[in-house]
């Protein structure tokens, strides 16, 4: 370095970290992202970047996922608030349960919803024609933003209740002692406080919302957005450059929504956390407000819970709605050859890919936080790379750049990992895939507890003589071990459910469970997927489970003193 | 036990964060020699630098020029964990999740220590630091006190050539403060290990220290023992930074015999010790402590009052000591009388003769900071 910078010099175990970071980095995000960027400039490819505003066609594309985007966001940061701050600032029974369903959806497979809502409410649904004869088409825009917004409003609920619940409770009372009403003191302090969980959870909501695949292809109809366009291109035109240029506009708004949703969330981040409440949050005593709340709050959870008891009946009756005598045939299909193989292979590539996930994660967030100074922002970004950018548009990305085997100047620096021909029949590309979307999660729990451990604990660790590398095993990792916990059930479970980069990789030799699911609500087999559903979830909540308990087993308390000093 | 090894020497050691027009220098081409068995404290107020030496002391951060060294080698090769150091923080730094046990064996683990030895020799340093009943406790059921008593303890059992205190005793309440300043400075005694102490707590600075360096604005203003700093300070900012003071402006100054200066302050004709530099100083002043200055009943009334008489404004009694603000002519002035006698205090209002002793008078050179006579 030509410039002397503050701090002290990287020893070798933080150089060898870096080193591992950054190729890992390049092999699992961004060099599949550069062969979209090459193969998107070929004739077919360019024609979609270049046509973008003129073709008829593509615009109404471009604008029905603009549309879905914003409707999503909108309502599924409404619904997330309305949650959490009835979750927060209301006293009722049944609070956790409550707080226990709304947070259901984060882990259930997506076609769970679109299959369930279609059953109860699309035109021969259980509840529109069995009660109303009412025979809405669901199928569409309307059918998509009720299940996205379903799926997705928890995300929201989630950053908004962990903002409300770190508002020092003082500055309700401060307000009251001024002289200001309950609303009031909603309207200037509470909501103007929450004004980057709005921002931050829209934004969210918008990435997740436009890069979604399933739903549009389930519940979709004729609303084609560009994920669904991007995979009608390789699995309809088999036009590679052309899938690669409706990836390119898909990954345009989704790293740029991504980037200012960071920078928002930087910005803001003093606000919001004020350190530790010492008071009792003002509870909601207003009838009207109350009523309010607990109506909306009562409506959403019976919707999930409507929606999940569809999920679990349909698997165990022939046809629900239509004939419902209870039947074990789905899952005697299911388990007589046609899903056994995905089950083991979903089950065993997830549990390959979590601890490596979980270790990518915690090691980001230690060499954000701890290590690197110059850049640590931009490393950051790369880890975050694999959420931020369209499951989608990585699938592709990893089929363009993994069916074959990465050469530089004729020699082989990475072998064929993806496509029937690749050794392990693909696998080591899907658990490639499960590491890059699963390791954010982790990153991001795990830089916000750093950023609260005093640093001079691992400093305490140095100045007794251990390693860069013996201090973060012994003093770091253990104290970051919940973070690692909730990353590691987090990377099981996302991997059991994730579908729309999988669905490029799976191949004759390795099929995914969630990929199976799509096949058999493509035929209108809901009650295989229903039982599918069933399945994965009981996988995801029982091996989840199992990992908890070991984790913890190593896991120490940590209860109190890790925000010490200064 | 006297050591003949762990003596520290720094040299011209700067540092510098940020650059272009953002750059802001935190220390100074500070250079300081540290003898064996030796303890040194950094005084100064907040974002003098004092922190930022003692971390490029330890290795945290890495100086933009200059050098520390350790018997004559050089560390700067070395990252913390090399280094022969112990560390206090001030946050105590405790590893939340390990046993106070634990904890202290820390560092013996580390250097492969037998765990037979590491139970002797922690078992050891738990007895002489009365922490043995607390072995298997966490740090979150230990109160201030014993927290700070397990961190000393983690950072000397490795048996470190210096110890690093970075303000341990400021989150402790002031009765702990003081028994703790007892404990640090007999153990560090007893161990003869050389010792760097950063405070901003002049009175921990004068109980605990064998040489104080006072720094300010990245550069020590000055160095030595804490009579010399308390009773020769080198400029008004170190008078007035340890204890308190009166700053009296002269009006004459005469070079006498026997090195003392003749000065006329408050209409008194004095002979003081001076600095060097007060002679060549333009507004020299008289640094006057407090409980050099004596009070006594006047008979004057307010308007017949003569120079050295005040009208007194605030008078304060403490049982052993009584502390006046008195009003002269030219300034206000503190004075502390120590164990008074009741029926000779000065009431508020009336008008008070003061005496300033001359033996404890010193001349200092005219300061550019702004003097500031009561904290």
């Amino acid at each position: 370095m030509a410039l002397k910078r503050s701090g002290t010099k990287y020893d070798i175990f933080t150089k060898i970290a870096l080193v591992l970071v950054v190729a890992i980095v390049f092999f699992l995000i961004i060099l599949p992202l550069l062969n979209i960027l090459i193969y998107s400039t070929q004739p077919t490819g360019s024609a979609i970047i270049t046509n973008a505003f003129s073709d008829v066609v593509i615009r109404q594309i471009l604008w029905n996922t603009m549309k879905l985007g914003l409707t999503v966001a909108f309502l599924g940061t409404l619904l997330g608030f309305i949650m959490a701050y009835t979750q927060a600032r209301v006293e009722f029974r049944g609070k956790k349960v409550l707080h226990i369903v709304n947070l259901v959806p984060i882990i259930s497979p997506p076609f769970a919803f679109a299959t369930a809502v279609i059953v109860l409410f699309g035109r021969s649904g259980i509840i529109t024609r069995g009660i109303f004869d009412w025979r809405p088409t669901l199928y569409g825009y309307t059918g998509l933003v009720l299940v996205l917004t379903l799926s997705f409003f928890p995300i929201a609920y989630m950053n908004l209740l962990g903002m409300l619940r770190s508002l020092d409770p003082a500055l309700d009372e401060a307000g009251s002692s001024l002289g200001a009403s309950k609303w009031r003191i909603f309207r200037t302090v509470t909501l103007p406080l929450l004004i980057p969980g709005f921002a931050g959870s829209f934004l969210l909501l918008f990435i997740e919302s436009i890069a979604d695949l399933a739903n549009p292809l389930i519940i979709g109809g004729n609303y084609t957005v560009l994920a669904s366009r991007a995979y009608m291109a390789i699995n309809g035109d088999y036009d590679i450059p052309m899938a690669a240029g409706y990836s390119f506009l898909l990954l345009l708004p989704a790293l740029l929504v991504f980037l200012v949703q960071r920078y928002w969330a930087q910005r803001k981040s003093v606000v919001s956390v004020t350190g530790k409440p010492s008071g009792r949050p003002t509870v909601v005593t207003s009838r009207l407000a109350r009523f309010f709340l607990l109506s909306v709050t009562f409506l959403l959870t019976s919707l999930i819970v409507l929606v999940y008891a569809t999920v679990v009946l349909g698997a165990f009756v022939k046809i629900i709605g239509v004939e419902n005598s209870f039947t074990l045939e789905h899952f005697r299909y299911l388990l007589g050859g046609f899903a056994n193989a995905a089950v083991r292979a979903t089950t065993f590539l997830a549990l390959m890919a979590t601890p490596l996930a979980g270790i990518f994660g915690m090691l980001i967030a230690w060499l954000v936080i701890r290590k690197v100074r110059r850049g640590s922002e931009a490393l950051d970004f790369l880890g975050m790379l694999g959420i931020a950018v369209p499951g989608t548009v990585i699938g592709i990305g990893y089929a363009i750049t993994y069916n074959d085997p990465v050469k530089i100047g004729g020699v082989t620096v990475f072998p064929q990992v993806a496509g029937g021909a690749a050794i392990f029949g693909g696998a080591i590309a899907i658990v490639m895939v499960y590491i890059i979307r699963s390791s954010p999660a982790g990153q991001r729990s795990g830089i916000s507890l750093l950023q609260q451990i005093d640093p001079s604990i691992e400093e305490a660790s140095a100045s007794l003589g251990a390693s860069g590398g013996r201090t973060f095993r012994l003093v770091t990792l253990p104290l970051i071990s919940g973070a690692f916990l909730s990353g590691l059930m987090y990377a099981f479970a996302h991997s059991m459910t994730t579908l729309s980069p999988i669905i490029f990789l799976v191949t004759p030799d390795i099929s995914i469970l969630t990929q199976k699911i799509l096949a058999e609500a493509d035929q209108g087999r809901y009650g295989n997927v229903f039982a599918l559903c069933c399945m994965l979830i009981v996988l995801i909540m029982v091996i989840g489970g199992l990992i908890n308990l070991l984790v913890r087993r190593f896991q120490v308390s940590t209860d109190r003193p890790l925000v010490t000093g200064r | 036990m006297a050591k003949t090894t762990g003596k520290l020497e720094l040299r011209a050691l700067t540092k510098e964060f940020g650059n272009g027009s953002e750059k802001v220098v935190a220390v100074k081409e500070l250079s300081l020699t540290i003898n064996p068995g030796e303890f040194v404290t950094l005084l100064g107020p907040s974002g003098c630098g004092k922190t930022t030496a003692l971390r490029m002391v330890a290795g945290f951060e890495t100086p933009t020029s200059g050098q520390v060294l350790l018997d004559g080698e050089d560390l700067s090769a070395l990252t913390p964990d090399r280094r022969p150091m112990g560390m206090v923080f001030q946050s105590y730094a405790l590893f939340p999740h390990m046993t106070v046990f634990d904890n202290i064996a820390y560092g013996l683990k580390v250097k492969k220590v037998s765990t037979a030895q590491i139970k002797k020799e922690v078992g050891e340093i738990l007895d002489s630091m009365n922490l043995a009943h607390l072995t298997n406790r966490a740090p979150n059921q230990l109160s201030g006190g014993q927290q700070q008593r397990v961190a000393l303890a983690r950072a000397m059992v490795v048996r470190p050539k210096v110890l690093l205190f970075d303000e341990p005793l400021s989150n402790l309440d002031a009765k702990l403060r003081a028994q703790m300043r007892i404990e640090i400075r007999s153990i560090q005694r007893r161990l003869g290990i050389t010792s760097i102490f950063v405070t901003h707590d002049q009175d921990e600075a004068m109980s605990l220290s064998d040489r104080i360096v006072v720094m300010r604005n990245a550069v020590v203003e000055q160095s030595g023992t804490p009579e010399e700093i308390y009773r020769r300070p080198s400029s008004v900012f170190v008078a007035d930074f340890i204890g308190r003071s009166n700053f009296l402006s002269v009006a004459e100054v005469k070079k006498g015999a026997s090195r003392k200066v003749t000065v006329e302050a408050s209409g008194v004709k004095l002979k003081v010790n001076a600095h060097p530099k007060a002679l060549k100083s333009a507004h020299p002043h008289l640094l006057v402590r407090p409980e050099s200055v004596s009070v006594k009943k006047s008979s004057s009334s307010s308007k017949s009052r003569k120079a050295n008489e005040g009208v007194v404004k605030n008078v304060v009694f403490y049982g052993n000591h009584v502390e006046y603000s008195i009003d002269t002519p030219t300034q206000t002035i503190a004075a502390v009388v120590s164990d008074p006698v009741y029926d000779e205090i000065v009431p508020v209002g009336a008008v008070a003769k003061i005496d300033f002793d001359e033996s404890r008078a010193w001349l200092l050179p005219s300061d550019s900071a702004v003097i500031t006579s009561e904290e």
